[in-house]
């Protein structure tokens, strides 16, 4: 196991490298140019070179990568240049909230899609399971943002039961901190209960079918003990995975939910940053949420082995 | 020298306001503000020039040197008076006394000196410099009074000096120096309001300045500024009783409209100076020939540009100073809207007319583009729109890599400042690249005369000079907007575009 883990950790560190490269080129890509932006009126070509000169940004783009991966590697992510925030800082503030705001998402998600894929799949071509699937798939062609409106409008202005936007630290009041995580989570586990949904339901199918199942059947244990103790775990090896990818998209990917909800996350420091040309702030979020990305497809590679023994033993 | 007793007529016109319908403001309560855009500091080297939510967030903070009345005349800030030379050239300031920062440092006259040449340094790069080059020094005389001296003469100085921008407001150099990079987000003024805490992205919590030198006049207990991106969800946070005032603009008119119907909301608006306007550059063909740009001029329909884009709301403009300027023209040479004649022009000109526009990068520069397209197809032009980075904008008119470039305007107290930069034939910023001595005689001889009226007759002059070679055009004028909660009262006009609360009180 303490090979796999270190096997594992090893292929880590190719896939950051090349990230950070590619955020970097992005970022270089991008229309404007920071001398510019902060020299904003005064931007005489001779201040615009003196700045750029003064900064760095006259070197060739692979100089600037390693003197930017450099600094990372000593801890210094850099400043705003706009508001002399630290990286660091910046994104320590709002990390927590698009955790918070991801793990509500995907528990929520999952709530709703465990229970609806076990139904459609015992009953797999009902009424019930047809109606079901066509629900999720009607569910994917509906994008987010218009959802988030409809439930603003819904349960904020309507109703008058949930706020319609804003974020209360859990310490100061830890319900009104719940209450403020209710609509954009479920915004957003309206967007990916279908997916995950879709791929239980046919494991799920595929495993019923499965010889042990129908000697499980004649022994005479009870159906529900079937389904949830022989029947689940073999069959959410797909979920964990797609819930995996998700979460990793989730913590920068939650930028038009954060944004429509006045969340002050992760994803609104990524979009202010690019309207300002912050590419300091950028390429720090970036990096970031490459990690957590990186980091969490790393968990999910573990919970594999401990799903299936084979994958433990290199055997699979 | 002559002095201006200002403060004794200050004086007997506030004790007759206070002698009228003296409705009983109510104390106490918080007030929170949703805004568009998150703040991003206050130290003008490092966030530049102050957006509109800095400008919002720096009223409650900071004070000003002078303050503009109802009428949009200059009235004593933190200056209790003032006079100038007979030039115009140096400006006398007498301070108030006993004023102090929040970080109970004394606010005198040597503190204005050490800001002032903070920002003016060249070594420091403030993207403000160019909002001072008519500042040659800001000097302490003693501690409480202070002397501006121009490069320019300015006949309305005073009133320059009202907007809370990182310039006018009046900052702490202790804490300046003491907090260094941290002060942008740490800010110290004099101002009714201290900062109590931010959150960046989220909000800022401002509390009542108990030493405030003009406390009594301060209703609420606390202001929350909350940046709310999504301008649905800031209306509908202003429906649920999250907010008590949002930040708008024309291009929310459904909303706005909602607001107006809406018995619980009411709609501040204010009919600034100014307007969004364009610039020919007159040294590339086919824009060098006068018929051409007087055809594209002709060709535009305001009206239904402004159908087109804001619903309707925003208002057409014929001259570059608009409905809320001192400045009052009975004729300002405004080419008639007549895309007949337009057309007759493009012939008569005989070649092909082809060229580029800039517009941003975003949604609203797309649509911008289409519509002024489509009007100037009609007629016979060919545009074609190139999108770039907002920033890029500036650089590309210094340089004058545009055929026709988008600017701005601003509502200012007072429109020197703009039309010398903007117009002068020898301005670094005459965009237009453009020569006229009588122009050049208009602008003198504005900014060196202190009657309004002569002054608003010379601008007319100048009005009509551009008008006729149609150097520069002119599309809406600045009309500023927020929504708020019927029982919210006290906000003053939205001078350019600044909600400043600190005034306001819940009924």
């Amino acid at each position: 196991m303490a090979r796999f883990i270190g096997r594992r950790l090893l292929y880590l560190l190719p896939v950051l490298l090349a990230v950070t490269l590619l955020t970097f080129l992005i970022a270089s890509l991008l229309p404007g140019d920071l001398a510019v932006t902060i020299l904003g009126d005064q931007a005489t070509p001779e201040k615009v070179a003196a700045l750029r000169a003064q900064m760095g940004l006259d070197l060739p783009l692979w100089q600037r990568y390693l003197l930017w991966l450099w600094d990372v590697l000593h801890g210094d992510l850099g400043r705003s240049f706009r508001t002399g925030e630290t990286v660091l800082s910046a994104v320590g503030d709002r990390l927590p909230i698009s955790l918070e705001l991801m793990v509500m998402a995907e528990v929520t998600a999952l709530l709703i899609a465990i229970p609806l894929a076990i139904l459609c799949a015992v009953r797999s071509g009902s009424a019930t399971d047809r109606f079901l699937t066509g629900l999720a798939f009607g569910k994917l062609s509906l994008p987010p943002f218009m959802v988030a409106i409809l439930l603003i409008y819904l349960f904020a202005v309507s109703l008058n039961l949930l706020p319609a936007t804003g974020w209360i630290p859990f310490a100061e009041d830890p319900i009104a901190n719940i209450r403020s995580f209710v609509l954009p989570a479920l915004t957003l586990a309206i967007a990916e209960w279908p997916v995950l949904m879709r791929v239980l339901r046919s494991d799920m199918i595929a495993t019923l079918q499965e010889d042990y199942i129908a000697m499980a059947k004649a022994k005479g244990l009870r159906p529900a003990r079937i389904l949830l103790v022989h029947a689940l775990k073999p069959s959410s090896l797909t979920l964990v995975t797609v819930t995996g990818i998700n979460i990793g998209r989730l913590i920068g990917g939650a930028l038009i939910v954060e944004t429509i909800f006045a969340l002050p996350g992760i994803g609104r420091l990524l979009v202010g940053a690019i309207y300002a040309r912050d590419f300091i702030i950028l390429q720090g979020v970036v990096l970031f949420v490459a990690v957590g990305f990186v980091v969490v497809n790393f968990i999910v590679d573990m919970l594999y082995a401990v799903l299936d023994p084979r994958i433990r033993h290199g055997r699979a | 020298m002559r002095t201006i007793v200002k403060a004794l007529a200050l004086a007997a016109s506030a004790a007759l306001l206070a002698a009228g319908p003296a409705t009983a403001q109510k104390k106490g309560g918080t007030l929170t503000v949703g805004l568009e855009l998150d703040i991003p500091g206050f130290d003008g080297l490092k966030v530049g020039v102050y957006d509109t939510a800095a400008n919002i967030a720096a009223s409650l903070i900071f004070d000003t040197l002078v303050k503009l009345d109802d009428q949009g005349k200059p009235e004593p800030g933190l200056a209790v008076s003032w006079s100038h030379s007979d030039d115009f050239k140096v400006w006398t300031f007498k301070l108030r006394p006993n004023v102090k920062f929040h970080d109970g440092t004394p606010f005198n006259a040597q503190a204005l000196a050490w800001t002032f040449a903070r920002l003016k340094d060249p070594k420091n790069n403030c993207r403000c410099a160019f909002y001072i080059a008519n500042v040659l020094s800001v000097e302490a005389k003693d501690d409480l009074t202070v002397v501006h001296t121009l490069k320019d003469p300015s006949a309305n100085y005073p009133a320059t000096l009202t907007r809370p921008t990182e310039i006018n407001t009046v900052q702490s150099p202790t804490a300046i120096q003491t907090k260094g990079d941290d002060f942008n987000r740490n800010p110290v003024g004099t101002g009714p309001f201290i900062l109590k805490s931010w959150t960046a992205g989220d909000r800022m919590v401002l509390e009542r300045n108990p030493d405030y030198w003009d406390k009594d006049k301060i209703s609420l207990d606390r202001v929350v500024l909350r940046p709310l991106p999504d301008s649905q969800s800031r209306f509908a946070s202003l429906k649920s009783g999250e907010t008590d005032l949002v930040w708008a603009d024309e291009f929310e008119a459904d909303n706005i409209q909602r607001a107006k119907q809406d018995k619980t909301l009411q709609v501040l608006s204010y009919a600034g100076s100014g307007a969004a306007v364009n610039v020919f550059n007159t040294k590339v063909p086919p824009l060098d020939d006068v018929r051409v740009r007087q055809a594209l001029v002709m060709a535009l329909d305001r009206k239904k540009m402004s159908q087109a884009i804001t619903n309707g709301l925003a208002r057409p403009a014929s001259n570059p100073f608009g409905d809320g300027s001192w400045v009052k023209c009975k004729d300002d040479g405004a080419l008639p809207e007549d895309p007949k004649k337009a057309a007759a022009l493009i012939k008569e000109y005989g070649k092909p007319v082809k060229f580029k526009m800039l517009f941003t990068a975003t949604p609203r520069g797309r649509a911008n583009g289409q519509v002024l397209q489509q009007l100037w197809k009609n007629v016979g032009a060919e545009m074609e729109i190139e999108q770039v980075d907002q920033a890029t904008i500036p650089a590309r008119a210094f340089q004058r890599k545009f055929d026709i470039t988008p600017w701005r305007i601003v509502d200012f107290p007072d429109p020197d400042l703009q039309m010398f930069a903007n117009f002068y034939s020898k301005s670094p910023l005459n965009l237009a690249n453009f020569t006229d001595p009588d122009l050049d005689k208009a602008l003198e001889a504005a900014r060196t005369t202190a009657d309004e009226a002569k002054r608003s007759e010379y601008y007319c002059e100048a009005s009509r000079i551009i008008n006729k070679n149609a150097t520069w055009f002119w599309t809406f004028q600045n009309t500023y907007y927020a929504m708020a909660k019927a029982r919210v009262k006290g906000v003053p006009k939205l001078y350019g575009g600044v909600i400043d609360v600190s005034h306001a009180w819940l009924e």
